[in-house]
């Protein structure tokens, strides 16, 4: 069932779904990167939050003239004004109080979102009929998609994606280095609403298909399980609409593939999903490479002290030291160098002392900055280099028993 | 001197104020607040004059998901009579009722019916379909049950109501008559009832109809997109035709259903929209049980291939029904 | 010819406003109601370099950022080679604190430096093997040019201060303003740093830095501007940077270690 579903093989509405999530994820996931460069994350939940009561508000008004209080566009305008509104709210409240942008941001999204919950009340009393759905904005209702929601999808995802191709230059030097962005004449606050309007337009967008609860996790969760993979911004900005991308496929397919599986919060599942094994497993920011980098260093740090002591015919008291020592072959069992070890250990000393004559050299700093007390010097220097350095070091030295 | 007579008066009047108002008392009518439609029409039709009934939830309320207002609290607080569903059908609001029947006479109406007539949740074992008022049949019974409930409260007006009763009730059985009648002539293959969640249970019983939901018994329970590539299924293999949306529950899923259908190449149309949770307008026929009811079986009957006459029962409904 | 007479007293050289690199009139900046620069004025002599140096809190670094557009002045008058800062943001490079910035932000020290031509590249224009051949030309010359892929949470300070540079480097910019480059590096950045500054002067740009370190002032800089709030004195080291104009700007506040240490300096 799951493998029909992966391959699109479900019926019409499964692959709808499908393909308008994906399409959704990917557009949140590069544009949600933005913010998560920025610091301001947690900004989509305010305006995601603050997109209710313009919901409530646009239904009441539609039906009030008569007309279906329930029409689309409408309702996504509506969204969009109180969207607005709140972001409005937020940087009068940290520019002109002395209200930290956390704190702002809190208000923000429960005022404005308690007045929605207040406006769903009052609609319930209002007598006007056909209300039921609008509770859907809240948590979404992907399996009431139909072709015209997919077509709002693609088309706002294609334009917002456009946009961010236009302007990821100064957004990035903008979240990187703000002061030196100012300094090169960039308009930092444009800037900044327009990376804010992008993630509205996300935001209004996705509010019908995996609602306004749920659009922070696509927006912010991609960004972050990207970041493990990479030291370079512009591929955390393509692994994060990737990430958007696969978790809201693969959700959208398993959510057909079994009853009761309700889509929105099975692709925010899936989400989390990529971003564990990447928190685990990634190789050079996971904590399972964390981990193994530690023992290995661990290991090395002690069979490297364990050569030099050797070498200087110090004793060695650590039972760690010793094993490792022994299980290399460069000690017997009852602690004597062997010819091994005693061959290694004169290298390592010579090591060291080649070291300190690359480190007291300011030519070299280049390699100096790359000593750690375990990295071979091969690695680092040519031979001609070495040859060089040793000539002032004169010739290898015998390690004695 | 006049003094001691002023105070003698006083007294007297001040004396014979709690029996003065319990005069007045006795003649204010039975203030009555209902949820959903159904039991305020109910309340209504066996109450006449004697009663004043507020119901809450109005047409096109989702009951599953109604939350008490501040306006509806207060209102509750200072009724006579607070008459609710039960059975889960204000699944929001149940440990409210519980709350204030402490302090007054709340009634929850459909509770009381034998568990035997009503319909088992699928996975829990001791919940109940709680939308008995689908068919007349079960209705009456609760109707009976509003009326013990308005008996209690002023026992003085007993046998008001119990004729009132009486003439509801026989309305009621003529409104059975004629569902069994309308709906025995729709084809067989044809009795396949597919809305937007499972209200319509006790209705399939009633008439010998397939029932099916795109969400569960109750609206809170998300539709799910392997439900609806099922029901697409189902629609296209078996040659279904016509499908209803609900006036209280939104049409998104239903028009996904449609959609998805003539992906495949199938055809299906929308056969009406039916009163599931909540009646139609305030002061229309719809607006009241009889007229809802007259209106679904009408809609349906008509969508499936039924005689139907052409105003309903009895000519009430209003055109484009 | 103007006649600028500091508040003072002390006499300045005169320049005609026009081709100034950098011409600063009556710039107040506070921060709340409390005056952080407070009517300052300043003429930067063209191909010279200046050390703007005064205690800690005098507003060194905010009159830079005001001079930038970074933060708003209460009151002021900017030019730049004679025109309106906007006009001229091409001709200035800015090299901010060390501090401002999150150094674990995913990006590599190359990537810093392209973002130097980001002006250049424009909003859609591809990265050419020749940007990047300049961008490690500045690397090169600031002594960073084998950690061109490194990480830039992987460098020590004062090797995160050599890649500011040279981004800055990389704009081609006549004017340079440098906000305490020196603070918490090492010897050898230390050194880096000043043979390019010392390589701009030579090739006629203009460099300004706000400067933290006394002692050293003698040996980097051709002229200097004390402030405390209010300009104290602005002119060549030998006029401006005396005992009595550094009374004046430190008060009571010059550490003895630095009294000697300054002494031994002015000789």
């Amino acid at each position: 069932m799951l493998i029909d579903a992966l391959l699109l093989q479900l019926g019409y509405n499964a692959t709808l779904v499908a393909i308008g999530a994906t399409l959704l994820g990917v557009s949140a996931g590069v544009t949600g990167t933005f913010l998560f460069l920025r610091k301001r994350a947690l900004v989509s939940d305010a305006i995601s939050h603050a997109t209710l009561p313009g919901v409530c508000l646009a239904f009441i008004l539609m039906a009030s003239f008569g007309g279906d209080g329930r029409n689309l566009v409408g309702l996504l305008l509506g969204s969009a004004v109180s969207a607005s509104a709140g972001l409005w709210c937020l940087n009068w409240l940290t520019r002109n109080t002395r209200l930290a942008e956390d704190a702002a941001i809190g208000s923000v999204l429960s005022v404005f979102f308690g007045f929605g919950i207040v406006l769903l009340t009052v609609i319930q009393t209002l007598g006007v009929g056909r209300q039921a759905g609008l509770e859907g904005f809240l948590l979404g209702s992907t399996a009431g998609m139909l072709w015209a929601d997919a077509m709002v999808i693609a088309v706002g995802g294609a334009v917002t994606l456009l946009l961010i191709l236009l302007i990821r230059r100064p957004m990035t030097l903008v979240a990187f280095d703000p002061e030196y962005a100012a300094a090169r004449g960039l308009p930092v606050s444009k800037i900044d609403m327009a990376m804010m309007g992008l993630v509205m337009a996300v935001t209004v967008v996705g509010l019908k298909i995996v609602g306004l609860i749920l659009i922070v996790a696509l927006l912010i969760i991609p960004a972050v399980t990207a970041r493990f993979w990479t030291e370079r911004s512009d591929y955390v900005v393509l692994l994060a609409g990737l990430a958007g991308g696969l978790s809201a496929y693969i959700g959208a397919a398993m959510s057909a593939s079994a009853p009761n599986l309700p889509t929105g919060p099975i692709i925010v599942l899936m989400s989390f999903a990529l971003f564990l094994f990447s928190l685990l497993f990634a190789p050079n920011r996971g904590v399972l490479a964390a981990v193994l980098r530690h023992f290995r260093f661990q290991r090395r740090v002690h069979l490297r002290q364990g050569l030099l002591a050797l070498a200087q015919g110090q004793p060695i008291y650590e039972k760690l030291t010793l094993r490792l020592l022994r299980n290399g072959g460069l000690v017997r069992a009852d602690g004597v160098a062997t010819d091994k070890g005693k061959a290694r250990a004169a290298k390592a000393l010579r090591d060291e002392r080649r070291w300190a004559v690359v480190r007291a050299d300011q030519a070299h700093e280049a390699a100096a900055a790359l000593y750690d007390g375990l990295r071979q010097i091969e690695s680092v220097l040519t031979q001609d280099q070495i040859t060089e350095i040793d000539r002032h070091i004169g010739g290898p030295k015998e390690v004695l028993a | 001197m006049w003094i001691r007579q002023i105070a003698l008066m006083g007294l007297i009047i001040v004396m014979s104020l709690p029996v003065m108002a319990s005069q007045t008392r006795a003649e204010a009518p039975l203030k009555i607040v209902a949820t959903t439609g159904m039991i305020a029409d109910a309340a209504r039709q066996i109450g006449g004059d004697l009663v004043e009934v507020r119901g809450l939830m109005g047409p096109g309320v989702d009951p599953h998901a109604y939350r008490q207002t501040r306006s509806d609290i207060v209102a509750m607080t200072r009724a006579d009579l607070v008459l609710w569903h039960g059975l889960y059908l204000e699944a929001q609001m149940g440990d409210f009722f519980h709350d204030l029947e402490r302090k007054r006479q709340v009634v929850a109406v459909a509770e009381g019916l034998p568990k035997d007539l009503l319909r088992g949740h699928d996975t829990y074992a001791d919940k109940y379909d709680p939308h008995v008022w689908m068919t007349p049949v079960l209705w009456k019974l609760v109707v009976v049950e509003v009326q013990k409930a308005l008996t209690d409260a002023r026992p003085e007006a007993a046998d008001i109501f119990a004729a009132n009763a009486e003439t509801h009730l026989a309305d009621l059985d003529q409104l059975v008559a004629y569902g069994a009648n309308v709906l025995a002539t729709v084809p067989d293959r044809n009795k396949v009832l597919v809305t937007a969640h499972d209200a319509f249970g006790y209705f399939g019983q009633s008439y010998g109809f397939e029932v099916l939901g795109i969400q569960g018994i109750s609206t809170q329970s998300e539709a799910g997109l392997n439900r609806i590539g099922e029901l697409v299924n189902m629609l296209v293999e078996r040659q279904i035709d016509a499908v209803f949306v609900e006036s209280s529950v939104s049409d998104r899923s239903m028009r996904a259903l449609i959609e998805g259908a003539a992906a495949q190449g199938h055809e299906v149309r929308v056969g009406g929209e039916l009163f599931s949770d909540a009646m139609g307008a305030d002061g229309t026929y719809e607006g009241t049980y009889i007229g809802m009811l007259d209106h679904n079986i009408s809609t349906i009957g008509g969508a499936l291939g039924a005689q139907v006459p052409e105003r309903g029962m009895a000519g009430k409904l209003s055109a484009g029904s | 010819m103007l006649d600028l007479a500091s508040s003072n007293g002390q006499v300045q050289q005169d320049h005609g406003l026009d081709d100034s690199p950098l011409a600063i009139r009556g710039l107040t900046v506070s921060y709340g109601q409390k005056p952080a620069v407070f009517s300052v004025d300043m003429t930067v002599e063209p191909g010279k370099m200046t050390a703007i140096i005064g205690p800690n809190g005098a507003g060194k670094s905010t009159m830079l950022k005001a001079a930038l557009g970074i933060v708003p002045p209460v009151s002021g008058q900017i030019q730049v080679f004679g025109k309106p800062l906007d006009a001229q943001r091409v001709r200035i490079a800015y090299v901010p604190q060390r501090a401002s910035v999150d150094w674990d932000f995913p990006t590599r020290v190359i990537d810093v430096v392209l973002m130097g031509l980001y002006r250049e590249l424009g909003l859609l224009g591809r990265l050419r093997g020749h940007h990047k051949a300049a961008a490690m030309d500045c690397l090169d010359r600031v002594g960073m040019g084998d950690f061109a892929t490194r990480q830039i949470g992987q460098l020590s300070g004062g090797q995160q201060q050599r890649v500011f540079l040279a981004r800055a480097l990389a704009q081609g910019a006549d004017l340079y303003l440098l906000d305490e480059p020196f603070a918490g590096v090492d010897a050898a950045t230390e050194k880096a740093i000043i043979s390019v500054l010392k390589a701009l002067r030579e090739a006629g740009k203009t460099v300004v830095v706000v400067h933290h370190d006394l002692a050293t002032v003698t040996d980097y800089f051709d002229n200097v501007f004390l402030i405390n709030t209010n300009k104290v004195a602005e002119g060549t080291v030998a006029e401006a940077f005396t005992a009595e104009t550094l009374q004046a700007a430190y008060g009571g506040r010059l550490a003895t270690a630095q009294v000697d240490q300054l002494a031994l300096a002015l000789g």
